[in-house]
């Protein structure tokens, strides 16, 4: 394409914008919304890869063993559960081994004094197991309440349902976010129809006087990617904002600091700009395509 | 050339606008095409531009069969065609000048030779001392006259007027046929549809009458044979 075509096409296309002010505006505003939630989804989504890793380390469980099984029976059980499918690690943890880890994990609390060592310890053997991953985790409990000796199996930590009701949030936000996109992308591609039903008369006379196709088409992409474009930095700017406002509350010397390791601000500026920008300009392009099939007969 | 073979066209409500037209338009001839409303003289003149295509049978302009042409290929045969109608078509919010001008950015022609181009096909239609005007500030045949400029601006090997007095009082009329026999003494065709017996009677091109989707007549010299 030449480059007087090109300044023409992007003319056309601003001529088309400023002609509909108002529904250019409704559009941009709707592609900003959309992809405001399309961008706390993209956080979400990165994030989770870093909280399914340290989540990860925490859905292990633990296996109580029965009163009457032995030490011996125990370290057997032990080398049993290694050698299950799908089971990464697992430790036996003896009564007293327990009553250190216990002190230990609520750092010499008061209650604590009540756990003793050796006669009096009402704690169970047990063997901490931990699986490959989350969504192995039902099935190494389920294979392990099987085995002789083994009383029951406890959780050590909510981790799972913590995930899965991320998951659900993920999965919510993803549905809405699709919704709007839709929602967004008819919204211009009615801004393009009107643009295309203003100029019906120039489109008329172009392709009279042999104005190939996509000579006609091109302003109207370029104004559909362009709403599409302007309406994605307005919430590339907020989120960025807000996320670094985050990173910084989260890592800023609280207690929780390692609870959840954030992804970085720049590797997330990085993935909000190039995901929110590439929808976006998607958004606007299709909006233009949809229009222009049904109403650019040329 | 532009060439029909036995072309029937059929809308798809059942009328049938031509039936079996033969017929042959040689090169630098001024056709004129005749017959009552609703005869088909609108149809013959679209198929030539391709804004319709046959039902059956062949039109061929430059020996290029239309309905066989891809439709991303149909600008470039209407680069070869202007078009004239009798309402102009001009965009009104433009200048005489950037109407004509249109019609060349519209086949990206380069901007350095739009100007003289434009000029030239102004001055040609009379109007080198109204470039600037918009059509609301121009008489209607000085707008036919932008139109016509607009047709001729890509240098075309055929004009196809639908009407193009229609609109026009006689004496705009007579200017506007002038220009276009001029246009024909330089090489250009003419195909020209029109209900004005006067025009028809006096310049006495070759006429070629339409009734009822057929051609009945087709005479050099011919007259415009009707009372309407």
């Amino acid at each position: 394409m030449k480059i007087d075509t090109l300044r023409r096409h992007f003319r056309e296309a601003y001529r088309g914008i400023v002609k509909n002010s108002w529904m250019s505006f409704a559009a941009v505003g709707a592609v900003a919304v959309t992809l405001m939630i399309f961008g706390v989804f993209v956080i979400f989504a990165v994030n989770l890869g870093s909280i399914t890793d340290e989540v990860g380390d925490n859905v292990s469980m633990n296996v109580v063993l029965k009163e009457e099984v032995t030490k011996e029976q125990a370290t057997a059980l032990t080398t049993k559960i290694k050698g299950l499918p799908n089971v990464n690690e697992a430790r036996f943890i003896s009564k007293d081994e327990g009553v250190d880890e216990v002190k230990k994990n609520l750092k010499d609390a008061d209650f604590t004094r009540v756990l003793q060592k050796g006669e009096n310890n009402f704690l169970p053997n047990l063997i901490k197991v931990t699986p490959k991953n989350v969504s192995v985790s039902k099935q190494v409990e389920d294979a392990v309440k099987g085995l002789e000796g083994v009383e029951g199996v406890k959780n050590s930590s909510t981790a799972k349902e913590l995930l899965d009701s991320v998951l659900l949030f993920k999965n919510i936000i993803l549905v809405f976010g699709v919704a709007l996109a839709v929602l967004a992308a008819f919204l211009i591609s009615n801004t393009i129809k009107l643009t295309i039903i203003a100029r019906r008369r120039e489109i008329e006379v172009q392709r009279l006087v042999g104005a190939s196709n996509w000579f006609i088409r091109w302003p109207f992409f370029i104004e559909g990617g362009f709403i599409g474009f302007v309406g994605s930095v307005l919430p590339i700017g907020v989120l960025l904002l807000v996320y670094q406002g985050f990173v910084k509350m989260i890592s800023g010397g609280s207690k929780n600091a390692n609870l959840l390791q954030m992804v970085g601000f720049g590797d997330m500026a990085m993935y909000l700009t190039g995901s929110i920008l590439g929808i976006g300009i998607f958004i606007g392009v299709f909006g233009s395509v949809l229009s222009i099939r049904r109403f650019l007969k040329i | 050339m532009i060439e029909m073979h036995d072309v029937w066209k059929v809308y798809p409500n059942g009328i049938e606008a031509l039936r079996g037209v033969n017929i042959t338009i040689d090169t630098g001839e001024f056709v004129y095409v005749v017959g009552p409303s609703g005869a088909g003289k609108s149809s013959f003149i679209k198929l030539m531009y391709r804004e319709e295509k046959p039902t059956s049978g062949v039109v061929l302009i430059n020996g290029v069969n239309v309905k066989r042409v891809r439709d991303w290929k149909i600008p470039h045969l209407r680069r070869k065609i202007g078009v004239v109608f009798q309402d102009y078509k001009l965009l009104p919010h433009m200048s005489a000048y950037d109407n004509v001008a249109f019609a060349l950015e519209a086949v990206e022609v380069p901007t350095k030779q739009i100007q003289p181009r434009v000029e030239e096909a102004l001055e040609l239609v009379g109007l080198s001392d109204r470039m600037k005007a918009l059509p609301s500030q121009l008489s209607g045949g000085e707008q036919q006259r932008v139109s016509i400029a607009r047709a001729i601006v890509n240098n075309p090997g055929f004009i196809i007027a639908d009407e193009p007095t229609g609109n026009l009082d006689p004496e705009n009329s007579w200017d506007i046929m002038y220009l276009l026999e001029e246009i024909n003494m330089r090489g250009t065709t003419v195909v020209m549809a029109t209900h004005n017996k006067e025009i028809v009677n006096t310049m006495r091109q070759r006429v070629i009458a339409i009734e009822q989707g057929i051609v009945v007549r087709d005479e050099i010299g011919g007259e415009y044979g009707y009372e309407d």
